[in-house]
C-alpha cells in the first residue's frame, strides 16, 4: 500500500513537471495554430539565462527566474517579428521546417556561447531540503514545481477565459479577418500571445531544470515529449493538457517502477491507445 | 571494373613511396549534437599531443581531417570513413566514439590497407573484427570488473544492478555480475531502464524495495547520469546508507561541476582521472586544457585520443611514412610507454591497451571544485571481456 | 493545406506527359552518370543519398499525395534495412536482389501496420501516433538484440556479387550503380502510380475526403493501399542502405531520420516526385559540405538554410521553381 502511495506521489510530481514545461507549447499550437518545434529551444534559453544569473552572477533564485522570463521574451520578440509572423496560417509542414531551422540555429549558438557541458541552476536552500510526508520523503523542489504548475494552470485559465484580452485572442484565432474587422488588432494579439507562450516556456525550462537539465541539445532531446503531451491533451486546452500530463506521468512512472525494461513501450502504447480512443486529443474540439 | 581497381590500387601504393609527404589521419567522432563534448575532447587530446610532440614524424607532416558523426550512425560512419580513405587518401583512421561506428568501418581496413586506432568505443569485440584495429581507450568490461571486487571486499554482499538498456549498459551489467558472483556476492535484481528516462524516482523506489545494500549503475554521461545521481540523493538512498558503485564514465570530470555536492563520495573505477598525480599527466593536462579552452570540459576521451596519437606517431615512424597497415600494426604490438594515465602496454595478441584501473572517490578540492580522488590501484589490467567474446 | 503542384500533371495531354517522364528519367540517368565520373571518390555518399531519396519519395507518397502528416516514416525504411540485413546475417540470403525483395516485403508490412495506426487520427494527433510508432519500433529493435545486434548494430552482412558478376568494392562503384538503377526503376513505377486513377483518387482524398466518400470511394482503404506502396519503396531504400554499407544500426529506425526525411521533402516541395529528389539531394549535399568544412558548428548553418527556404521559397525548392516558370509561361505565351 505504501508503495502505491509512493508511486502516486512520484507520478503526480512528474506529471506536474511535464505540465509546467509543456503548457507554453499548448498556447502556440492550440491558440495560435503554430506547430512550434522551437518551444524547447526557448525553454533552454530561459534555463541558460537563469543558470548564468544564479550561478555566475550569484543572484537570488527568484531574481534569476524573473530575468530568465524577461530575457527570453526579449530575445523572442525579434524572432517573432522577423520569422514567426511569416508562418502564421501557413501549412503545418512549412511551420515544421521553419521552427526546426530555428531550433538548429539556437542549438548551434548555445553550444558556441555556453559550451557543451551541463548547466545547473542552484536552487535556494529551502528548496533543497527533503520534506517528509510521513510514509516517505520527497524533495521540496518537487512540491515547489507542483505549486508552480497549479498556479500556472489557474492563471492561464483565468487569462484566456475571463479577461478581455483572452476573448480577443480566441476571436483572432478563430477568424482573424472577422476579428480585425471588429477592431481587434490581430498583430498585437498574436505578438502578446507569443510572448506569453515564450515566457511560459522559459519559466518551465528553469523550474523543470532539476529533471531536464540544461545543455545545448535540450531543445531537440525533449521536443518529442513536449509535442506528445500537448497533442494527447488536445492542443489549446488547459484542462486537457493538465489531464494528459498527469495521465502520461502516471503511466510512465508506474511502468518504470513495475517493468523498467519495457518503460518505453508502456509510454508509447498508452499514447497510441489514448489517441485511438480520442482522435482529437483528450479535450480536443471538433473542427 | 577489376582492371580499374588494380590500377587505382597500384596508384595508391606508388603514392605511398614518395617521401617528405603530408600524412593524413582521418578522425571520425561526434563533434556536434548531444555528444559534442566528447568529440571536443578527442580534438583536445590530439591537439595536445601535436603541441607537445610537433606535427611531423621523420620529415613527414601530419595532417588531421575531422569528420562528424553526431550520434551512433554506422551507415554514416562507414560512408565518411570510405570517403576519408578513397577521397582524402588518409593513411590512418582514428577516433570512433561509438561502438557501431567503429564496427561499421572495420570491413574497409584490409582492402584499404589502413590501420584503425580506436580512441574510445568500448565494446570488447571491436578488436576481433579486423587485425588492423588497435585500441587506446578502455572497455566497459575492463573498467567495470574491479569495482565488483571493491564492492565485495568493502562488505557489500547484496547488490542491485541498474543499467541503461543499450550495448555498453548490458556489457557493464555482465561484467559486474561475473566479477561480483565470482567473489561470492549476490545480485538481488538486475534492472535495465530505457535510455530516455527523465524521472528516476520510480527506479529509486525499486532499489529501496529490493533490499539491496548497494547499487551498481551504468548510464550514459550527461543528463541521464545527472538525473540518476540527483534522484539517488533526493530520495534518501544515500542517507539510507545504500552504497553506490559504477565505472568512472558516470563521474567524468566534465559532469562534476553539474553533479556538484550530489556526487560527493561516489566510488567508481576507471582508467583515467584528470587529477592523476604524475609529471606526464601534468604536462598533458596543461596542454589539453589549453587546447579545449575551458579546463572544466576536459574528460577521459582526451587521454584516449592523446595516446592514440602516440600510437599513430610510432606507426608512422616504423613504416617510414609508407602506407603499410600490417607493418604499422606489428610495430606497436607490445609497445609500452608512460601515458598520462600511468604505465600502459598495447597487448600484442589482442591489440587492446593493458593499463592500471584506479578506484576513485569524488572529493571536494580546496577551491570548492570537485574531482575524482584516486585511492587504490589495480595494476596492469587487460580486457576480461575478450574471453566472453571468444 | 499542403503546398503542391498538381496543375503540372493535370495539364497537357498524355503524349506530353510521357515526353516529360522520359526527360525526367534521362535527367536522373545523366546526373547519375555525371556523379559517377565527376565524384568517383564520393560514391559512398552518393549511394547514401540515393537510399535516402527512396525514403523521401516514399514519404512524399503519403504526405504529398495523400496529405498524411507523419514523423515516423523511418519505421518503413528501417524495416526494409533490418529485413534485408537479418536475411543476410541470419539466414544466409546474400544475393542482393533477394535481399532487396526481402526489404521490400518487410517495408510493405511495416507500411500496412503504420498505415492502419496512423490513419486513425488527423493533424497533430496523427503526428503523435507516427512518433509513437517510430519509438516503439526503435525500442523493439533495441530489445531484440539477438536478431538486430541492438545498439551495437547488425554487422556481418556480406552481399554476393550482383547477378554473380559485379562484386561490391571499396570504392562503392557497384553499390552506386545498383542504387541508381533501383532509383530509376522505382521512379518510373511511381510516375505510373501517381498518374493512375488510383493516384488521382489519393489526390482527391487529400483535397476533399468528404466528397470522395460521397462519391462512393473508400478513403481509408485507398490510403492504406498507398501506405503499403510507400512501405515497399521505403523498404527498397532500407535494403539498399543495408547492402551498400553492410551494417544496419538503430539510427535507421530513429525519430531523427524520420524528421530529417520530412525536412528534405518539405525543402524540395511536397506533392511532386521531383521535389522529393531535389530536396534530398540538396539537403544531404549541403549537409556534407558544411559538416566537412566545419564539423563543430555546421548545425547552425543548416538551420539558417531551412529558415531561408521558408522565407524565400515557401513552396520548397522545386515547387517554387515550377510555379515561377509557370508564372512566366503564362505572362508571355
Amino acid at each position: 500500500m505504501q508503495t502505491v502511495f509512493s508511486i502516486g506521489v512520484d507520478a503526480f510530481a512528474y506529471g506536474m513537471v511535464l505540465f509546467v514545461i509543456s503548457i507554453g507549447l499548448s498556447v502556440t499550437m492550440g491558440l495560435m495554430r503554430v506547430v512550434n518545434l522551437a518551444h524547447g529551444a526557448f525553454a533552454m534559453i530561459g534555463g541558460y539565462i537563469a543558470s548564468y544569473a544564479a550561478r555566475d552572477l550569484g543572484l537570488a533564485y527568484a531574481v534569476a527566474v524573473m530575468l530568465a522570463i524577461a530575457g527570453t521574451i526579449l530575445i523572442a520578440i525579434p524572432v517573432e517579428r522577423l520569422l514567426y509572423r511569416r508562418i502564421y496560417g501557413q501549412s503545418e509542414l512549412t511551420q515544421v521546417l521553419m521552427t526546426i531551422g530555428i531550433t538548429f540555429c539556437i542549438i548551434g549558438i548555445a553550444n558556441y556561447v555556453f559550451g557543451p557541458t551541463l548547466k545547473t541552476i542552484p536552487a535556494p536552500d529551502a528548496l533543497r531540503q527533503p520534506i517528509s510526508l510521513g510514509f516517505r520523503t520527497v524533495s521540496a523542489h518537487r512540491l515547489f514545481v507542483i505549486a508552480c504548475g497549479t498556479a500556472v494552470a489557474l492563471g492561464l485559465w483565468y487569462f484566456i477565459e475571463r479577461t478581455a484580452f483572452g476573448v480577443k485572442m480566441r476571436a483572432a484565432v478563430d477568424n482573424a479577418a472577422m476579428a480585425a474587422a471588429l477592431g481587434v488588432r490581430t498583430e498585437v494579439v498574436y505578438a502578446v500571445s507569443f510572448a506569453v507562450a515564450v515566457g511560459l516556456a522559459a519559466f518551465g525550462g528553469v523550474v523543470g531544470a532539476e529533471l531536464l537539465p540544461i545543455e545545448p541539445y535540450y531543445a531537440l532531446r525533449y521536443m518529442v515529449t513536449f509535442l506528445v503531451v500537448v497533442s494527447v491533451g488536445g492542443a489549446g486546452s488547459i484542462p486537457g493538457a493538465l489531464a494528459a500530463c498527469l495521465l502520461l506521468g502516471a503511466i510512465d512512472t508506474t511502468g518504470r517502477y513495475l517493468m523498467p525494461e519495457f518503460g518505453e513501450f508502456f509510454f508509447y502504447l498508452a499514447v497510441i491507445a489514448i489517441v485511438w480512443l480520442f482522435p482529437r486529443g483528450l479535450a480536443g474540439r471538433a473542427e | 571494373m577489376k582492371k580499374l581497381a588494380i590500377a587505382a590500387l597500384a596508384a595508391a601504393l606508388l603514392g605511398g613511396v614518395a617521401h617528405a609527404d603530408i600524412i593524413k589521419v582521418g578522425v571520425v567522432g561526434p563533434f556536434s549534437g548531444p555528444f559534442a563534448l566528447q568529440g571536443k575532447n578527442f580534438k583536445a587530446g590530439i591537439d595536445a599531443y601535436m603541441a607537445l610532440n610537433g606535427n611531423s614524424v621523420g620529415g613527414d607532416t601530419i595532417e588531421i581531417i575531422y569528420r562528424d558523426v553526431p550520434t551512433a550512425d554506422p551507415a554514416q560512419s562507414k560512408a565518411l570513413s570510405q570517403e576519408l580513405v578513397v577521397k582524402e587518401g588518409v593513411q590512418y583512421l582514428a577516433g570512433f566514439y561509438f561502438t557501431p561506428d567503429a564496427m561499421a568501418a572495420t570491413p574497409l581496413l584490409e582492402q584499404a590497407n589502413v590501420p584503425m586506432v580506436v580512441m574510445n568505443a568500448a565494446t570488447s569485440a571491436i578488436v576481433t573484427k579486423s587485425p588492423y584495429v588497435v585500441r587506446t581507450s578502455f572497455t566497459t568490461w575492463q573498467t567495470s570488473t574491479p569495482i565488483a571486487k571493491v564492492a565485495f571486499d568493502g562488505g557489500t554482499k547484496k547488490v542491485i544492478s541498474v543499467v541503461s538498456d543499450y550495448g555498453p549498459g548490458v556489457d557493464a551489467e555482465a561484467a559486474f555480475k561475473t566479477g561480483f558472483e565470482a567473489a561470492g556476492g549476490e545480485i538481488v535484481e538486475a534492472i535495465r531502464i530505457p535510455l530516455q528516462t527523465n524521472d528516476f524516482s520510480p527506479i529509486m523506489q525499486r532499489i529501496k524495495d529490493s533490499g539491496a545494500e548497494g547499487v551498481f549503475a551504468f548510464l550514459p554521461s550527461g543528463p541521464t547520469t545527472l538525473g540518476f545521481v540527483k534522484a539517488f540523493n533526493e530520495n534518501g538512498l544515500k542517507e539510507g546508507g545504500i552504497k553506490f558503485f559504477a565505472p568512472g564514465d558516470l563521474t567524468q570530470e566534465s559532469d562534476l561541476p553539474a553533479l556538484g555536492e550530489a556526487a560527493l563520495g561516489l566510488t567508481t573505477t576507471f582508467h583515467y582521472a584528470v587529477s592523476h598525480d604524475s609529471a606526464e599527466n601534468k604536462k598533458f593536462v596543461e596542454a589539453a586544457a589549453k587546447a579545449i579552452g575551458n579546463p572544466a570540459e576536459l574528460s577521459f576521451p582526451a587521454v584516449g585520443a592523446y595516446d592514440g596519437m602516440h600510437v599513430i606517431y610510432k606507426m608512422i615512424d616504423a613504416t617510414g611514412g609508407e602506407q603499410d597497415a600490417a607493418k604499422a600494426v606489428d610495430a606497436v604490438k607490445g609497445l609500452a610507454w608512460e601515458s598520462p594515465r600511468g604505465p600502459v602496454t598495447i597487448d600484442a595478441e589482442s591489440r587492446h591497451i593493458t593499463q592500471n584501473i584506479y578506484l576513485r572517490e569524488v572529493a571536494r578540492a580546496d577551491d570548492g571544485t570537485y574531482y575524482n580522488k584516486e585511492i587504490q590501484t589495480f595494476e596492469n589490467q587487460g580486457d576480461p571481456g575478450l574471453a566472453v567474446v571468444k | 493545406m499542403l503546398s503542391g503542384s498538381d496543375t503540372l500533371s493535370v495539364t497537357g495531354d498524355r503524349r506530353a506527359r510521357l515526353t516529360r517522364d522520359a526527360i525526367g528519367v534521362l535527367v536522373i540517368l545523366a546526373l547519375g552518370i555525371a556523379g559517377y565520373f565527376l565524384f568517383p571518390n564520393n560514391l559512398a555518399l552518393l549511394t547514401r543519398i540515393t537510399a535516402i531519396a527512396l525514403l523521401v519519395l516514399s514519404l512524399d507518397l503519403v504526405t504529398g499525395y495523400c496529405g498524411v502528416a507523419t514523423l515516423g516514416h523511418a519505421a518503413l525504411f528501417g524495416a526494409g534495412a533490418y529485413g534485408a540485413a537479418i536475411a543476410a546475417a541470419h539466414f544466409g540470403i546474400a544475393d542482393p536482389i533477394a535481399m532487396l525483395a526481402v526489404g521490400i516485403i518487410a517495408g510493405s508490412i511495416a507500411g500496412l501496420v503504420s498505415g492502419v495506426v496512423v490513419l486513425r487520427a488527423h493533424g497533430l494527433p496523427q503526428l503523435v501516433l507516427s512518433i509513437a510508432i517510430i519509438h516503439l519500433a526503435h525500442e523493439a529493435a533495441n530489445k531484440a538484440s539477438g536478431w538486430t545486434g541492438g545498439s551495437d548494430g547488425l554487422a556481418g552482412i556480406m552481399p554476393d556479387a550482383v547477378f554473380g558478376l559485379w562484386q561490391f568494392d571499396l570504392w562503392g562503384r557497384t553499390a552506386y550503380v545498383f542504387g541508381i538503377v533501383l532509383l530509376i526503376v522505382v521512379f518510373v513505377l511511381l510516375r505510373q502510380i501517381v498518374r493512375s486513377p488510383f493516384g488521382m483518387l489519393c489526390r482527391g482524398i487529400r483535397q476533399d475526403p468528404v466528397r470522395i466518400r460521397a462519391m462512393g470511394g473508400s478513403v481509408h482503404g485507398t490510403l492504406v493501399r498507398m501506405y503499403i506502396i510507400s512501405g515497399a519503396v521505403a523498404g527498397a531504400g532500407g535494403a539498399l542502405n543495408a547492402i551498400s554499407t553492410q551494417v544496419v544500426g538503430l539510427d535507421s529506425l530513429s525519430f531523427t531520420l524520420s524528421a530529417e526525411a520530412m525536412v528534405m521533402l518539405v525543402l524540395g516541395g511536397t506533392g511532386s516526385l521531383y521535389g522529393a529528389l531535389i530536396g534530398t539531394l540538396a539537403f544531404l549535399w549541403f549537409e556534407d559540405v558544411v559538416s566537412a568544412a566545419n564539423p563543430f558548428h555546421w548545425l547552425t548553418i543548416v538551420g539558417a538554410l531551412l529558415i531561408a527556404v521558408v522565407l524565400f521559397a515557401p513552396k520548397g525548392l522545386y515547387g517554387s521553381l515550377a510555379s515561377y516558370f509557370e508564372h512566366r509561361g503564362r505572362k508571355n505565351p
